[in-house]
């Protein structure tokens, strides 16, 4: 279930990009916090603590209590834009959250079983189709993933949303019944089974050649098949002397 | 070699590549990624090439997502001709590609393996990139 944190921010008077920059350079990441029915603030965090959290894993579902002036503010983050090519925190969003709110969130997927897998054990690879399932739930109840079991999973085979087992007081939003986790196989596995399906097809005409072929010729007759005692009596016979 | 089957024009303006990425900037499907940071026409040949590079070093391990595509022909003329009498014939099919970008994703392979063959996919592209990890959710 969610753990809070604290987070340290600084007041942000100025908005715009003007002062988002100003900021930036200051060694601090602008953010917002708004929601709840109450005016939005301006805030910013500490460069360093904020990228900490982002990369630490689990941002968008910890609920932070963020220490504004004295005062805390219970909120979840909601959104952190990067920079496209460093990847370094440029903005964070965070959403108030009032007594006993229910809150849309997107709860991360997390694959078990997948060393067991007799898929994975075949060469196939863990394909996670959907990271994040969305639902609605108490913003005291989040759960840190959502496990997908796929331990008995076969090359091509997939667990679906109806598949698994959701922890109590979750509402999902996805539409439909969601592909979550499939096993993909290796890379020429369609080429090998093909050439498998051929060999075996090509052992069944032959035998079924020689089958057709025994039945056609009957016994003893002139261009039969001469018994294996036969055969070898007249190897024997025609093979020359050695002395 | 990737290239588009049917195009509306046969041939395009040179064009300049300005600004950084703005989609194609974060995974999408896989747990690493080769990420651009230079702008670079990158040509279907050396796609081509990274992704043997990359497929050869997983050994028939994990999966392997291609985020561009050359759809872009560009024309050279033959040598010893002289200058004007029209565009020349298209040679190849490029990638404009922008800072930001994410080239190759890969997944199903432990992180050292990964690492090592996003290397040598890189190595065969004419831009700097830089090997990305998703981030732990």
């Amino acid at each position: 279930m969610a753990t809070v944190r604290e987070l340290k921010a600084a007041a942000r008077p100025k908005s715009g990009k003007g002062a988002a920059r100003a900021d930036r350079r200051a060694g601090r990441v602008p953010g917002v916090i708004y929601g709840d029915n109450k005016p939005p603030i301006g805030v910013s965090f500490d460069h360093a603590e904020i990228h900490q959290r982002i990369y630490a894993g689990r941002f968008l579902t910890t609920i932070y209590d963020i220490v504004l002036d004295g005062k805390k503010h219970r909120v979840i983050p909601r959104d952190f834009q990067l920079d496209p090519v460093k990847d370094l925190p440029v903005h964070v969003d965070f959403m108030r959250l009032g007594e006993g709110a229910t809150i849309r969130v997107n709860i991360p997927v997390r694959v078990i079983g997948a060393e067991s897998s007799p898929g994975v054990k075949r060469g196939g690879a863990v394909n996670i189709v959907e990271h994040t399932i969305a639902v609605r739930v108490r913003a005291d109840q989040i759960p840190e993933s959502i496990e997908v079991d796929v331990s008995d999973l076969d090359i091509n085979h997939s667990r679906h949303l109806s598949d698994i087992t959701l922890p109590a007081g979750l509402q999902v939003l996805e539409a439909g019944d969601a592909t979550l986790v499939t096993i993909v196989p290796p890379s020429g596995y369609a080429e090998e089974l093909k050439a498998a399906a051929d060999a075996v097809a090509a052992a069944a005409a032959t035998a079924a050649a020689a089958t057709a072929a025994a039945a056609a010729v009957p016994k003893g007759a002139p261009g039969a098949t001469p018994a294996p005692d036969a055969a070898k009596a007249g190897d024997a016979k025609a093979a020359p002397a050695k002395k | 070699m990737l290239q588009p089957k049917r195009t509306k024009f046969r041939k395009a303006f040179k064009g300049r590549i300005h600004g950084t990425s703005k989609a194609g900037v974060e995974l999408s499907f896989g747990q690493y990624g080769l990420k651009a940071l230079e702008p670079d026409r990158v040509t279907a040949r050396q796609i081509e090439a990274a992704r043997r590079a990359l497929t050869r070093h997983m050994k028939r391990a994990g999966r392997v997502w291609i985020r561009v595509y050359p759809d872009v022909p560009v024309s050279k003329k033959p040598i010893e001709v002289r200058m004007g009498k029209g565009k020349g014939t298209p040679e190849f099919w490029v990638c404009r590609v922008k800072p930001g970008r994410i080239m190759f994703e890969v997944d199903g392979i432990p992180l050292q393996v990964a690492k090592e063959a996003l290397g040598l996919a890189a190595a065969k592209l004419s831009i700097k990139t830089r090997f990305i990890e998703r981030i732990a959710e």
